[in-house]
Formats: structure tokens, sequence, C-alpha cells
């Protein structure tokens, strides 16, 4: 046994996050961990990287106990983490980024750049990664950033590698070039923690697997020895009945329509339509333009070229604001980022963008607020304690939905969903799902903008597909195969 | 080539020069060699300050009590200069610099270990620094007269007909490059400041850097402290007022990020010149005092617009296929 942690337990001011958790990572192996969002994943992985120390238990590595007191502990013991979140230093080369914490010096104690560059260039050059060492991290795409995390792991020696979500944001191309890395790795006698929340890569790419449940070990076994229902029913907890609850509902008219758009160097030709109650599928890989249209359409940034028709009328979208008048609005894929004010209550996101409506001669109309929130919060069933509580202090599926709420507000015709449900847990997910299914039914139109085909396929009525800015061609979800679907994304057909 | 010509560095420097040739035109006398190693002389201090506060807004803080730190070191070894004016001018320094160091870990210890935010343990070291060399001279003066041939001896040092001080802040910005750019240590302040939460998972120890980063803003202060009283030959509890935000606008006019992990050495050695420069030309060109600042004040705005939009990130291009 490479790692073995034995009844670890980890409290937060009263809230348990591990109770007695045992762990099992084998030699050569590449080991699943499985769980909703919070449901104790991080800070098991905090632990080992001696960001948290465990109230109780052991851990033991290769039969020797241990205690990961720090992280550079965690990482002279050979473990070496490649974070969801960004660890990258943007503003430093890659060869630095690899060499971080760790640079190599020369025999006056100054850092030996030169040698550190031809690392990196071989280390790159073995990896066939088409990455130039004295690049920018700010510059790079995230799958590269990926590739750099793993060369930084590489370059420490680590024995165990934890991935977590690594193939969140990358597209199927980057996802097969990653998997075949991390199968090299696997036969070069390392361990892989693997925390995914994409259970199909989960079963084709893992060896082993541990789910947790709200801070508990639920089962750890041999994946050979399971499937995809059975790990939805440890993870959830209960059964989780049809994925996608996609209602049938009657389609009308066409109420949206996009027209020749252009912008130099992001998109060109583009032109679809929406109609009442469709819900419109973006595929594409990741950079092939579908959030760039999107931005371009809620007035974020200016195409070039094209028109815009709402119910038969031209309209024009200069601003963000004139989108949410005419009832379009854009929920981004980077909720952190743009979707989420962390430190506002959950009450004041929910009503961010309805402030006008709900005040009187400028003075807020603080009840006005609250029954807005709280039907909101019904309505999308959001867990929140009180509502003074900061946004930051949910969980991501809650943030997710507060994020939804606050656009829901402004009673939108269009919604434009960016990647609704990435990195969040299967309940948050069919939440999420069953929402868009209720939206339809009342009138409104969604256009989706997903990576995940199984999603795209059990929502959609129809599917754009993008190949590097261009729409390669509008399917009916009905008579089109996943395997076609990724092929023209890809550009092979 | 483009990339070089775009380099921020490199555009500072053609503006010093720009600059240089314009205030050459208005007043002559301004250019001439003895001239401008006047106006190098006269901003070493400032090269040295801005230099070491950079290592500080390296890691997203800022060190306010710099010019208080550099004036009690320099009236604490004035005072001794009066008592003991036999001892050798290295005593002088060496005790300055001590000093200096002391009252820079101080702040160093409030920010990492009592969690004072740095904003507000610099703005209450830089009244409580100020406000004890009230209480170490009585509110009194050291002047000229006063200071021993010893304490003044090198001063006056000339080599190559440049000034003692200007051979300082040379050295300083050798030490300062090299450790900025060629030690483990100045790595590891640009990573803490450009995301310090993945700077933690890496094993950097942030308080040991931030007591470190302002225990050397501090040394330099006090470095500054025995050069200031012995360059204008007076100790009171006046000099160097309000020269902390000249430091500042130092760096940042030099491209030191005040977001932390960004700018270079030699970036911030330029934006010091050329803050000395406009501090030295506006006079030179006759422009009342009254417009001197205001024309600081813009130039230092004109030089965060430059950095915000060169900061932008590039957009991110998909290939068209044409």
């Amino acid at each position: 046994m490479k790692l073995e942690l034995k009844n670890i337990s980890k409290n937060f001011h009263g809230v348990k996050a591990l109770q007695n958790v045992d762990f099992q990572l084998k030699g050569n192996s590449i080991h699943a961990l499985l769980g909703e969002n919070g449901a104790g994943k991080s800070t098991l992985v905090k632990i080992l990287c001696g960001v948290y120390q465990p109230d109780s238990g052991t851990i033991n590595l290769n039969n020797k106990q241990q205690i990961i007191s720090d992280p550079a502990v965690s990482l002279s013991l050979g473990i070496s983490a490649i974070h969801q979140e960004s660890v990258m230093f943007d503003e430093l080369t890659v060869t630095e980024n690899i060499f971080i914490g760790n640079h190599l010096t020369k025999s006056n104690g100054l850092i030996h750049w030169n040698l550190m560059y031809e690392k990196t260039k071989q280390l790159l050059d073995d990896l066939e990664a088409n990455i130039e060492p004295n690049e920018k991290i700010k510059d790079l795409s995230i799958a590269q950033r990926h590739i750099v995390q793993i060369s930084r792991s590489l370059i420490h020696d680590a024995d165990i590698v934890i991935m977590d979500e690594p193939t969140a944001a990358l597209s199927q191309k980057e996802i097969n070039e990653l998997y075949t890395i991390i199968r090299n790795l696997k036969n070069q006698d390392k361990s892989i923690i693997f925390i995914s929340h994409k259970l199909d890569e989960v079963m084709e790419v893992c060896d082993d697997f541990t789910v947790l449940r709200d801070g508990q070990l639920i089962k750890s076994d041999k994946i050979s020895n399971t499937n995809k229902d059975q790990l939805i029913t440890h993870m959830a907890g209960r059964e989780v009945g049809q994925i996608f609850p996609k209602n049938h509902i009657k389609i009308e008219n066409e109420i949206f329509q996009v027209r020749n758009f252009y912008k130099k160097t992001q998109f060109k030709n583009i032109s679809f339509n929406l109609r009442k109650k469709e819900i419109l599928g973006f595929y594409g890989l990741v950079g092939s333009g579908r959030t760039e249209i999107m931005k371009s359409i809620f007035g974020i940034t200016k195409p070039d070229e094209g028109e815009i028709f709402f119910k038969d009328k031209k309209i024009s979208i200069l601003k963000p604001s004139d989108a949410i008048n005419q009832g379009i609005v854009y929920l981004s894929e980077e909720r952190q980022q743009l979707g989420i004010t962390g430190l506002m209550s959950v009450k004041d996101n929910i009503n961010m963008a309805i402030i006008d409506k709900n005040s009187n001669f400028y003075i807020m109309d603080n009840l006005k607020e609250v029954k807005n929130a709280a039907s909101m919060q019904e309505k999308l069933n959001i867990k929140v304690s009180y509502w003074s509580q900061l946004a930051q202090s949910l969980s991501g599926g809650n943030q997710q939905k507060t994020v939804i709420s606050k656009w829901l507000s402004t009673k939108p015709e269009v919604l434009i969903l960016d990647e609704p449900t990435k990195g969040i847990d299967v309940r948050s997910k069919s939440a999420v799902h069953q929402f868009m299914g209720e939206l339809v039914g009342e009138g409104m139109s969604i256009i989706m903008i997903s990576s995940e085909l199984p999603e795209i396929l059990g929502m959609c009525d129809r599917v754009v597909v993008m190949y590097r800015g261009l729409i390669k061609k509008v399917l009916d979800v009905k008579d089109a195969s996943s395997e076609q679907i990724v092929k023209i994304a890809s550009g092979e057909e | 080539m483009k990339k070089f010509l775009l380099n921020r560095d490199f555009i500072l420097f053609v503006i010093i020069c720009i600059g240089l040739i314009s205030v050459g035109f208005a007043n002559p006398l301004f250019i001439t060699p003895s001239s401008i190693s006047d106006v190098l002389t006269d901003t070493s201090i400032l090269i040295i300050l801005a230099l070491s506060q950079m290592i500080v807004i390296l890691i997203r803080a800022i060190d306010l009590s710099v010019a208080s730190n550099l004036a009690l070191s320099g009236m604490l070894i004035s005072l001794l200069s009066t008592v003991h004016p036999e001892l050798p001018v290295y005593y002088f320094i060496a005790l300055s610099c001590i000093i200096g160091t002391i009252l820079g870990v101080l702040n160093g210890v409030s920010i990492a270990i009592l969690k004072v935010p740095f904003i507000v343990t610099t703005l209450g070291t830089m009244s409580i620094y100020r406000g004890l060399i009230y209480f170490v001279s009585d509110g009194k003066q050291v002047y000229s007269s006063e200071f021993s041939e010893n304490f003044l001896a090198l001063i006056h040092f000339k080599f190559l007909s440049l000034s003692f001080l200007f051979w300082i802040a040379v050295a300083v910005f050798i030490i300062i490059y090299i450790l900025l750019n060629h030690t483990r240590f100045g790595r590891n302040l640009y990573s803490l400041g450009g995301n310090p939460d993945a700077a933690k998972y890496i094993g950097i120890n942030e308080n040991k850097y931030i007591i470190l980063a302002y225990s050397i803003s501090g040394l330099f202060a006090g470095l500054c402290g025995y050069l200031w009283v012995a360059r204008y030959s007076v100790a009171s509890t006046q000099i160097a007022i309000g020269f902390e935000l000249t430091v500042i606008s130092a760096c940042v006019v030099g491209g030191i990020s005040v977001m932390g992990g960004v700018g270079t050495v030699l970036g911030c050695l330029l934006g010091a010149l050329l803050i000395g420069l406009i501090r030295n030309a506006l006079p030179a060109v006759d422009i009342s005092q009254f417009w001197q600042l205001a024309i600081s004040g813009a130039i230092i705005l004109l030089a965060i617009i430059i950095n915000t939009k060169t900061e932008q990130r590039k957009e991110k291009t998909v290939m068209v296929q044409e």
C-alpha cells in the first residue's frame, strides 16, 4: 500500500468535514475520489497537501507513519496536487512555474536560469506539449496550464499526484491527451488520486474508487466491480431517477434571430434562430467561439458586423443593460468572477439586477427585496441559513442557483446559459436541469452552451455545433448521435 | 523586435531621454555633465528607497513609514555624533542601518504576527517614528556645525566625478537586482505577490517573507537616514516629510504593480530617475512651485493609466478559417 489514511477526522467550528475516514491508495494505480460538493473531498486533499491538519487519525506513506505539518513537507514526501482553482503564477514564465519553490541554483547559490530552461524544454518535448518555456502563464490556454502543472509534479519527482477535476474546462481532444499523460504517469510507477464529477471518465480511466458523503466513507472498491448507476447512488445517497428531466413542451414560433455575426479573429458567418420554449444547445471545443458569440449578443463585446432580431423586430444591443431591458440575459461561465459577488449577502445578490424595480423614488424597498429573494429561494431550493448570509459561504451548486435567481428576477424571455452545470455535483446538476425544463414550460427560451454531450443530448431540442469560430451544423437532437456531434466539433466532418 | 520596443522599461527610458532633451532646449545649462551629475546625486536616495519599497510592493503591501524611519535613524546617529564625534563614519552608517532594520522588523511583526493590516500598521508607525524624533531631540535641530568631521568624511568622496551617494545607489541597484532575479528569496517574493494562495501550496512561509521584506525596507531606510543627514548636514523633525509618497510614486511610475507580483528592478530604477528628473527639471525651466506639484501628480496618474492599459489581458483569439 503506497498511502494509507486511517480514521481521519476533521472539524471546522463544529462542522464535521471528515469523520473517521479511511483511504487506501495502491502503488501504480489511478484512484477516483468521488462525492458531491461538500462531501469532504477537498478537505481530504488539503490534509494530504499539508494545508489542514487532521484532528485525529494517522497517515502512512510507504508503511511509515508521517505527519504532514505544512505544504513543504507534503512536497518533500512526494505528494503533488493539481488544483481545481488556479495555483499558477500568471505573471511568471512556464519555466519558473514548473520550478517554483524548488528553483535550481548554481554552486554560488544564485539561480541557474539556463539549466531550468533546458530542463523545462526537455520535459515539455517529452510530453509533446507545444509550449514555449519562456511564455507567461497568462498567455496559455487552460489545457496548457494543466500540462504545466503536471510538469511541475514531474519535476518535483512526485510519487503521488492529486488531480482535482483536471478535465472540467477541457475539450474532448484535450481530455484525451490528458488521459494519455495520466496513463503514462501510472506506467512510471506513480499513483494518481483523480477527483472528477464526470462518471464516464472515472469509469474509463480509474482502477479504484472511494466515495465520500457528508464527510464519511461510503464505499471503496475496484472500478471493475461497479457501474455508473451504483456510483451515483453511493454519491447521492438515494436513487437519482432520470438525470435529464426533459419535459415535452410544444415549441412555438421563432422569437429570436442572429444574422451574420462576425468579429475579427473570433467568429464568422454566425446565423441562427431560437424558437419560443426551445432549448438550443451550443456544442464545440473550448475555444471554438461559443462564449465569444454570446458575449457579443449580450453587449459585453461589440461584433464587427451582424444583426439581432427579437420578435421580428431588429434590435440594437450596445451594452448589457440594453439586452436586459429587452429581456435577454446571459449567465457567465465564470460564476466566481463574473456572477457571484462573494462579499454581498445572498439576498442582495438575488436582487442585484432589479434594483430599479425594488425601489420607490430611489429608496430601496426592503420588503420587495425579501419577497423576491424568498420566491426565488423557494423556486430553486437554494440552501441558505439566513438572508444576510454571504454568497461566498454557499456551496458551488447553491452559488450557481443564486446567480440564476439574480437573472430570473429580471423576468427574461431569452436566457443564455454558459456551461450552467460546470463543476457542480450530480444532485445540483439535476436540479438545474429540472429547473430549465420548468422555465421553458413557462414560456422562456434558452440557449445553453455546454461541453458535456449527455447534457446537450438530454436537454436540448436542437444543437448548434461549432468549430473554430464557425457554425458547422445545426442538428435536431432527435436525429443526432453523439459520435456525429463529436466528429463535427473536432473538424473531422 | 516589436516586443522589445513595446517593452515598458524601454518606453520609460525613451520618455526620460525625450524629457532630458526638451529640458535641454529650454535651458541648456541643465544638460551639462556637472548638472546631470547633480541630478543623479539628488535622486540617489529616491532610487535606494524606491528599490527597497519595490520589495514590499511586490508582496502586495506598502511601507508608508520609510520617510519617518529615515528621519528617526538619521536623528539618532546625529545626536550620537554630537556626543561622540570621535567615532569613525562606518560606525554611524552601520548603526543607522541597524536602527532602520529594527524599525522595519517592528512593521513586519505587526503585519505578519499581529495581523494588523499593512496600511494601518505603516500609517501608525509613520506617525510613531516621526513622533519619536521630537521625543529624542526635544524638537531641536542638529546643525551642520555640530556634525563631526568623521561623520561627514565619506559624503564628499567622488569617483569619476560622480558622488558617493550615486555610487551607493548603484551598489544598491546591483544588490537588489541580483536579489530579486537570481535568488530563491527574490523569486519567492514574486510568487507570493502574484498568487498568495498558490504560494502557500508550494510551501512559502508568508509571514517570514513579510517580515523579511519590511526588514529590508527598514534597512535601506536606515541607510538613507545617514545619507540624507550627511548630505544636507542637518537633522530635524521635519526632514523627508512626505517623501514616502514620492518613493511610492517612483515605484508606480516604474511599473511596479500595487496588485503585487509584477515589476522589474530596471523599471523601478527608471521610475525613480524620471521622478527625480521632473523634480529637478521643473525649477530649471522656471515653472512655479504650485505647478510643479500638479505636474508631478499628472505624470503619476498618466503612468498608472499606461500601466492598466498595458496590463490588460490580451484577448484570446479563436482562429477563424478564412
